[in-house]
């Protein structure tokens, strides 16, 4: 970290106003607005930094500006960097990196949907949030909007993108669609069966969760992280407490990081197993979709059996785990982890000699690493085409640093390879959660947090089934949360999955879809 | 009289077999999962609500919406006449009914794909262009198969083939007989909308070929549709039934109404059997890729053609 601000200093001499570390692995910079560019052009080409998020802070009350946070990750070193900004309330226009840096595009949008700061020189200034029915200057997340209100609805300008040719037609699909899933809206452009340009419309399902979250007490804001997407419940949770923590500057007791664990790698093991079963479904290979959904069924059995939650809720809190879970459960777990093992060797090697179903998946759906990469793409689709970092590796947290584990890596990008990762995450997660019982000592699950310190904060991050998870949170005065940012794997993925999409047929999407298994709760908040 | 009758039974059983044919390949497929699936009769149950229900048109539909169901309906049910389930019960026959019940299935097909474009919905249109594509690739193995069996036996006539089948014995020994036999499994996976070309049971309208064009459809129009789908799926059945795996109580001791029900027996058995191949075909394959249904096509003429030029070679 050291080389990292020797490096800037050297730089941009003049250009850097003030630095400090916090929690031992976040680098706060300060700088002026007209250098944003620069730097993150810098950050990212000499000092292999990737943007994994980029909010925007109401923070008139406490120095008058609205601050922008530019956060990136070292990923080779383990540790962030934060460019802070500030941007005068009178004039609330900032310079857009789009353009060096496509990243960071709808995290801009997002801004000036949410927030009224405007990016200029945006390449696509289109609403992102806001579906062209929302008051023109009303900006949710600015502090003088008030929760409870319920502006009219207009109706402005808002549309597509064209493709215009010969035999060029649209594909309108959802945001209702059939079967049980949550609304989003697809436009295809498609010649024939072969897709051009697909646009996905999201953010059907904004909740509000960050300006919800705003004023809440430090442990009623736990519950709102825990349902911001129903089956990543505890990656959720674990991000949230983690910047608590951070915070409130206390260690976890070995018992209760190894306890969470055990229960993030059985989410991972639940939702990887329900992917499968969805591609499976997708292909029409009905005996291994079942399969695959018999034993997620399994896991969750056995997770209720543990926690009483199937979804793994009111298991964390800030300063470790509620109770001690897997007091004596040892065993239990150990035989279905055995017995799920047994029958998913079995499933993925007919699976994997199926010739016709290796046929649908392989070259189906390709993200090549370079869009990968300049999209940011985490989780197992990032691993699937070359991107090797996981949080659990990269940035250690919960005690993953104790523990000997592989991360798998596959280049092709194809539907096949992110079924190949995540049968192979399968398979790690279940061997991490059998070393985590022979290494877990006995002793306290909880300590207790005093009283937080207003206006700090710190970054949490958990890797979630989908990818990395990176939560900021703000506290407020008297135990509040002033501002909380969430960036699910999901909000990274989704254009990953329309940029992998073209140039395949129509017919191949439910399949290339559900290969990302994206979250539409956790992306909209 | 006796024509009346006949024709009146051939009704009463297709309309009664075909939904349960149906379900008995739901119900292997439940099993291959784990799982119990519904009851055999379960599609009887679904035709009676629908038939109870209202039929929502859309408001841009014209009267090919409306007319196509009972079109579809009615020629593949005239269609299924020409194939008697025995023998015995012949009723219609004569020379070339053999091409006009399968181009009375493809009547039906027509205004199923004009009622599928005709609403103006996406996916009406996309199902009814995939329909149309993979019925021409299907299309001259068919004919193919079907010119073959009318040179065995000399005639077009389906009484006619069946006829002789039943007294050569040896027919389902004959090398050409078994590549006949797969061509028209494989085109009856396609017909009918099964696994490897489509997925009977998919909720994913971007996938779908057959369900896409029924989308729009409702109450008594969606039954009507459903009803003929299976009626189509029970006839392709029949034609390797009764082609292939000739039975016949013709020349039995039996008094007729005995040899007649012993005849419908062995029928529903090699129905079964043959509903239990589909199942199969269905839980070992996975969706093909949709620009590899020709390959499927494709290998559905060869086998066919292959089959053609034995019967021209060796003879019969």
């Amino acid at each position: 970290m050291q080389a990292t601000i020797d490096n800037l200093k050297h730089t941009f001499p003049e250009k850097l106003n003030t630095y400090h570390i916090q929690h031992t692995n976040e680098l706060y910079l300060e700088i002026d607005p007209i250098n944003i560019q620069e730097f993150c052009i810098h950050l990212q080409k000499d000092l292999e930094g990737t943007l994994v998020s980029l909010f925007a802070n109401d923070e008139r009350q406490l120095n008058g500006n609205f601050a922008l946070y530019y956060v990136w990750a070292i990923r080779r070193s383990g540790f962030f960097v934060v460019l802070k900004t500030q941007l005068k309330p009178d004039n609330p226009v900032f310079q857009s990196i789009t353009t060096p840096i496509y990243a960071a595009n709808l995290y801009e949008r997002e801004i000036k949907d949410l927030f009224g700061l405007i990016p200029e020189g945006h390449p696509d200034p289109r609403d992102l949030c806001f579906h062209g029915n929302w008051p023109q200057d009303l900006y949710p997340l600015r502090k003088d909007f008030d929760t409870f209100n319920q502006p009219t609805h207009t109706k402005t300008i808002d549309d597509f993108q064209r493709v215009a040719g010969e035999g060029v037609y649209e594909i309108p699909v959802g945001p209702v669609h059939a079967g049980i899933i949550e609304p989003g809206h697809f436009r295809f452009s498609v010649a024939g069966e072969p897709i051009i340009n697909l646009e996905a419309r999201l953010h059907y399902v904004h909740k509000g969760i960050e300006k919800l979250a705003e004023g809440l007490s430090i442990d009623k804001c736990l519950y709102l992280s825990e349902r911001i997407s129903g089956d990543e419940t505890f990656a959720n949770s674990l991000a949230y407490c983690h910047a608590i923590e951070k915070i409130a500057g206390i260690e976890l007791s070995p018992r209760a990081a190894y306890t969470r664990l055990v229960f993030a790698e059985l989410e991972r093991l639940t939702s990887h197993l329900g992917d499968l079963a969805g591609i499976c479904v997708d292909v029409a290979y009905g005996f291994a979709a079942y399969q695959f959904r018999m034993l997620r069924g399994w896991c969750y059995i056995l997770v209720e059996e543990l926690a009483h939650s199937r979804f793994l809720r009111n298991i964390n809190t800030p300063g470790g785990v509620r109770q001690n879970f897997l007091h004596n459960k040892e065993k239990q777990i150990i035989d279905a982890i055995a017995r799920i093992k047994k029958e998913l060797n079995e499933t993925v090697k007919i699976l994997k000699t199926n010739a016709l179903f290796i046929d649908r998946i392989e070259n189906t759906g390709i993200l090549t690493i370079n869009a990968a990469r300049d999209l940011n793409t985490v989780g197992p689709p990032g691993r699937a085409s070359g991107l090797h970092f996981d949080l659990r590796k990269n940035f250690p947290y919960s005690n993953y640093n104790l523990l000997d584990f592989q991360i798998p890596k596959h280049l092709n990008g194809d539907v096949n390879c992110r079924i190949n990762v995540k049968i192979e995450e399968c398979y790690i997660s279940m061997e991490i959660i059998l070393k985590t019982l022979e290494l877990m000592p006995q002793g306290e699950t909880i300590r207790r947090i005093g009283n937080l310190d207003p206006y700090q904060s710190a970054l949490g991050y958990s890797e979630a089934p989908r990818g990395e998870n990176i939560h900021w949170v703000m506290t407020g005065e008297n135990n509040t949360i002033y501002r909380y940012k969430i960036r699910t794997p999901s909000f990274c993925n989704w254009p990953a999955l329309c940029w992998a999409v073209n140039g395949n047929i129509v017919p191949d999407f439910p399949l290339i879809n559900k290969s990302f298994n994206l979250s539409y709760a956790g992306n909209d908040l | 009289m006796k024509l009346l009758l006949y024709v009146f039974m051939q009704l009463v059983l297709v309309l009664l077999l075909a939904p349960l044919v149906d379900g008995i390949i739901k119900k292997i497929k439940a099993f291959s999962q784990k799982r119990k699936g519904p009851p055999l009769t379960q599609m009887y149950f679904d035709l009676y609500k629908l038939m109870k229900k209202d039929t929502v048109v859309s408001e841009t539909a014209s009267w090919v919406f409306r007319t196509a169901p009972y079109i579809t309906f009615i020629s593949t049910l005239l269609a299924f006449m020409f194939f008697p389930a025995t023998v015995i019960l012949h009723s219609i026959s004569f020379q070339g009914d053999i091409i006009l019940a399968i181009y009375l299935l493809g009547i039906g097909r027509f205004f199923m794909v004009l009622a599928g474009l005709d609403t103006g919905s996406t996916f009406g249109g996309m199902g009814s262009s995939r329909e149309v594509m993979i019925a021409a690739l299907i299309e001259p193995a068919l004919i193919v198969v079907l010119i073959t069996l009318g040179l065995i036996a000399g005639s077009t006539s389906i009484y006619d083939i069946m006829l002789l089948n039943l007294q050569g014995n040896s027919f389902i020994l004959n090398p050409y007989s078994i590549l006949l036999f797969a061509a028209i499994f494989l085109i009856l996976l396609a017909e009918t909308a099964r696994i490897p070309v489509d997925d009977p049971s998919t909720h994913l309208e971007l996938t779908m070929i057959h369900e896409a064009m029924l989308l729009e459809y409702s109450g008594k129009h969606l039954a009507l549709m459903e009803l003929a789908s299976v009626i189509k799926q029970l006839l392709f059945i029949t034609i390797l039934a009764n082609f292939f795996l000739p039975t016949g109580w013709l020349g039995s001791q039996a008094t007729p109404m005995l040899s007649f029900l012993l005849a419908l027996i062995t029928y529903f058995f090699k129905v079964v059997c043959i509903a239990l191949l589909i199942a199969i075909a269905e839980i070992s394959t996975v969706k093909l890729r949709f620009f590899s249904v020709p390959n499927l096509a494709a290998i559905s003429f060869a086998l066919a053609f292959l089959g053609f030029m034995q019967f021209i070679i060796l003879g019969r």
